[in-house]
């Protein structure tokens, strides 16, 4: 029994790198994480569902007046999204590692990316609710409930990333790393999910 | 050969006392993250709530006790059956099930010290004594929900309901699914993650299982619910157009959504009560359950098999045919595990030696509510009886069978069980056995005539009817009975009260059960295991020599984890230990998220939006200033 990492003692960096290697199973927190990721899953297949039901009601989609969505930007910026995926699975890497310093650099690197991600989206967010606003038909009630319920969860990413970044200031606890892991897996969650969402938003062109 | 605890196990003994311990008084509650408190604190506040919602039911009742009665105006009536089924479900058997029995008795039948995640656990129970207060705010400014549990559109929709009565609805519902959710995904960490060493998952009690099948259901189920309140909410107060046809919405979607939750939710209150009757039952027969992995995968099926199964409570909407035929055949389909279950239960006693105490007799009135109900339940299974009894009091006798006969029943019973264990004494026995009695008779003398003057075509949900119908006499009997189930109800919880204080001690295993809720002291200690336990069978408590060697482990202080707050986490299907983890001890912030999270529903409610997201900003403060302390500083 005695051989068993020990959550509370591991205050360093190295500590932590120490009750990483030595799990055989994932921790509690990544559970938690999974477990909320499932019911955030089915709250949008929910939503995408609705648009898809709403669709097949409708004769025209998007209705008569609303212009249809443009492609290019809003797959530009997915892409981007996506891609900071790779500095976050980095920064997990590397802090169970126990190379913190590494990490918080990727974090950072991320969280700028997803800041400016979240500021064009908001921007065009806004410049849709002005051409068609949600108040007009089911097409742009479902179209805004979804774009603004993935925009909040970005913010929530960015949020969670941010408080990593504080709390790792101060060096790399058990606690902190398993934050870490959760915060990440969620990141990856907001990911699959945009790409999901902007698949049913453009998929009027199709 | 008894081992006996020696100087240096009874000092590891004292240290865990000291560890462990929590303040008393009021602040002690306040900040309390100790599962079992929380579990107490949750069967206080859905005790009150069933309360409430008992007392609208006998409003209703007197109601309609008999024809063109004028105890109650059309609308005061449609305001208290609203309540009484939110009530009931909502405030009542999910949160007594999961936040009381779920809290106090799965890190107990684990051999863990709480749960995975305590100080949510904390938070789970703010929220929703908070949603709670924040729903039956409206009662008392008569505001109350009054388009029923199920707030169809578009009587719904701001056009027919201009009151903020369905944003109580709507937002209270909400707020509860955050807490319902939260919790869930703790039970479902817990069972998987902190099971004691060597209770691989074979090994789990049945208890369990069902909680885990109900976790997962409600973390699966409860989105649908919450995004149809969502798009309700926008509706309503923000004009968007979801459930209006003039602007290509439906308003089949919201009934679609609300079942896709709403059917889960049926298996999400029955479950509980397999688990309950699956841990009495092998207790006072004196055997293990018999089929013990079929019952497994039923508990687990039955809540698979609930997901498939919602437009059987849309077969009157005009579906197409085909849509019918196969919901009608999934709904078939529950008959499977249902039965597996009957069988497994009634064979057990068969084949033990039963002792027919008052929790076994509450599991006997469970069996027999649960078969007809679900005979009943499988005759809506068949497309065109559903359709000849639709919004016929019959649905009503049926789901009343169901929630009331057959999922509060094992809830009673349960409270007879593990009330020694909660309080270190005996309740008594004679008069729990009347009380089982009355509430039998009470229940089947209110809720079968229901089936008969559903046939003669009494329509549901209606505040009165004429006298030339002749329902007169059956909904009197019904009337009569109600007062009867309250007098039952009214003797069991005398009798624990007097029990509480006047009861004989009961020793840590008056029943000799056989899940390791009862190798522990009664009430247990706050660490609840001096010894975290070790496990070779279903039922440990019956092996009488791992008990032994746990406490020959107390002496040579292994699996004490005496350095702090401590409990072992293990491998998920094997419960190899795998890390000691240092938990999380008493908050105050819980419960500032939860005042901060109630805050902002009353500010959505008064569509003071921008109040709303500051008051947002300050919860999410709180949850900041909550994990800035993290375990190993407290």
């Amino acid at each position: 029994m005695n051989a068993l990492p020990y959550s509370g003692e591991a205050t360093t960096a190295a500590a932590v790198a120490r009750v990483e290697q030595g799990r055989l199973a994932r921790p509690n927190g990544w559970w938690g994480m999974a477990l909320f990721v499932a019911t955030e899953a089915t709250l949008f297949g929910t939503i995408i569902g609705t648009y898809f039901y709403l669709r097949f009601n409708n004769l025209h989609w998007p209705p008569p007046g609303v212009p249809e969505p443009k492609l290019t930007l809003p797959l530009v910026l997915t892409g981007l999204l996506v891609a900071t995926s790779v500095p976050v699975q980095f920064a997990v890497v590397t802090a169970s590692r126990g190379q913190l310093a590494r990490a918080r650099a990727a974090l950072l690197l991320a969280a700028i990316v997803q800041a400016g991600y979240l500021g064009m989206q908001l921007h065009l967010f806004v410049h849709d609710v002005h051409e068609f606003p949600p108040s007009g038909s089911a097409y742009s009630s479902i179209y805004f409930t979804m774009l603004g319920a993935h925009h909040l969860h970005v913010f929530v990413g960015i949020l969670l990333i941010f408080w990593i970044l504080l709390r790792t200031a101060t060096g790399l606890t058990s606690y902190r790393m398993n934050g870490l892991r959760a915060t990440a897996f969620y990141w990856y969650f907001v990911n699959v999910l945009a790409l999901c969402v902007v698949g049913t938003q453009l998929s009027p062109l199709a | 050969m008894a081992t006996t605890v020696t100087e240096p196990g009874l000092e590891r003994v004292e240290r865990l006392g000291r560890i462990w311990v929590e303040p008393r008084g009021l602040l002690g509650w306040l900040r309390t993250t100790d599962h079992k408190r929380i579990g107490l604190l949750y069967f206080f506040t859905t005790l009150a709530f069933f309360g409430a919602g008992g007392i609208e039911a006998l409003l209703m009742r007197t109601q309609l006790a008999q024809p063109n009665e004028k105890v109650l105006s059309p609308e005061t009536y449609d305001q208290l059956m609203t309540m009484h089924g939110v009530t009931m479900i909502f405030l009542f058997v999910i949160p007594m099930t999961t936040g009381a029995f779920g809290n106090y008795l799965i890190p107990l039948m684990i051999g863990a010290r709480d749960m995975a995640f305590p100080r949510m656990n904390a938070l789970s129970y703010w929220l929703f004594l908070a949603s709670g207060l924040f729903m039956y705010a409206s009662v008392f400014m008569h505001v109350a929900p009054n388009a029923g549990w199920f707030d169809y559109v578009p009587l719904a929709l701001k056009e027919f309901n201009p009151g903020r009565n369905i944003d109580f609805y709507a937002l209270g519902l909400i707020f509860n699914a955050v807490s319902s959710t939260a919790a869930a995904i703790n039970f479902i960490v817990t069972i998987f993650k902190l099971r004691a060493p060597g209770m691989s998952i074979n090994r789990m009690p049945l208890f369990c299982f069902a909680m885990l099948a109900v976790s997962l259901s409600l973390i699966f189920a409860l989105p649908s619910l919450t995004i149809d309140l969502v798009y309700l909410e926008l509706q309503r107060n923000l004009g968007f157009h979801f459930f209006d046809v003039a602007h290509g919405g439906d308003a089949l979607l919201w009934q679609h959504l609300f079942w896709l939750f709403g059917h889960p939710e049926v298996y999400i209150i029955i479950l509980p009560a397999f688990g309950i009757a699956t841990s009495i039952i092998p207790t006072f027969s004196k055997r293990k359950m018999i089929a013990f992995p079929l019952v497994a995968l039923a508990e687990l099926l039955v809540a698979f098999i609930g997901f498939g199964v919602w437009a059987h409570h849309m077969f009157a909407t005009g579906l197409p045919t085909i849509t019918l035929v196969f919901f009608a055949a999934a709904s078939m389909m529950v008959v499977i595990p249902s039965s597996i279950q009957v069988f497994a239960w009634t064979v057990t006693v068969a084949l033990g030696r039963p002792e027919f105490r008052a929790p076994l007799l509450f599991i006997g009135g469970f069996i027999v509510f649960f078969v007809l109900g679900g005979l009943t339940g499988i005759m809506f299974a068949a497309i065109p009886f559903d359709q000849a009894t639709t919004d016929t009091y019959f649905v009503v006798a049926h789901f009343h069978f169901i929630i009331f006969g057959a999922a509060v029943f094992p809830i009673l019973g349960g409270m007879y069980y593990w009330f020694p264990k909660v309080t270190g004494r005996l309740y008594h026995e004679g008069l729990a056995k009347l009380s089982f009695w009355l509430t039998f008779l009470g229940t089947a003398l209110t809720f079968f005539p229901m089936h008969i003057i559903g046939l003669l075509g009494m329509p549901r949900r209606v505040y009165t009817y004429p006298s030339s119908l002749g329902w007169g006499a059956y909904n009197l009997s019904e009337t009569i009975g109600a007062f009867i189930l309250t007098a039952g109800l009214l003797l069991i919880f005398g009798n624990l009260l007097y029990s509480r204080f006047r009861g004989a001690p009961a020793g840590p295993d008056p029943f000799f059960g056989g899940t390791l809720e009862w190798a522990t002291t009664s009430p247990p200690p706050p660490y609840n295991f001096p010894v975290i336990p070790t496990v070779t069978s279903a039922y440990p408590n019956w092996d009488a020599e791992d008990r032994q060697a746990d406490l020959r482990r107390l002496e040579r202080g292994e699996l004490v984890l005496d350095k702090g707050h401590e409990t072992p986490a293990s491998t998920v299907v094997d419960a190899v230990p795998d890390e000691v983890l240092e938990m999380p001890g008493e908050s105050p912030w819980p419960l500032a998220v939860a005042v901060c999270t109630g805050l902002l529903f009353i500010m959505l409610l008064t569509q003071h939006y921008a109040v709303a997201g500051v008051f947002a900003g300050f919860a999410l403060l709180c949850v900041a200033a909550w994990h800035a302390k993290e375990p190993q500083e407290s």
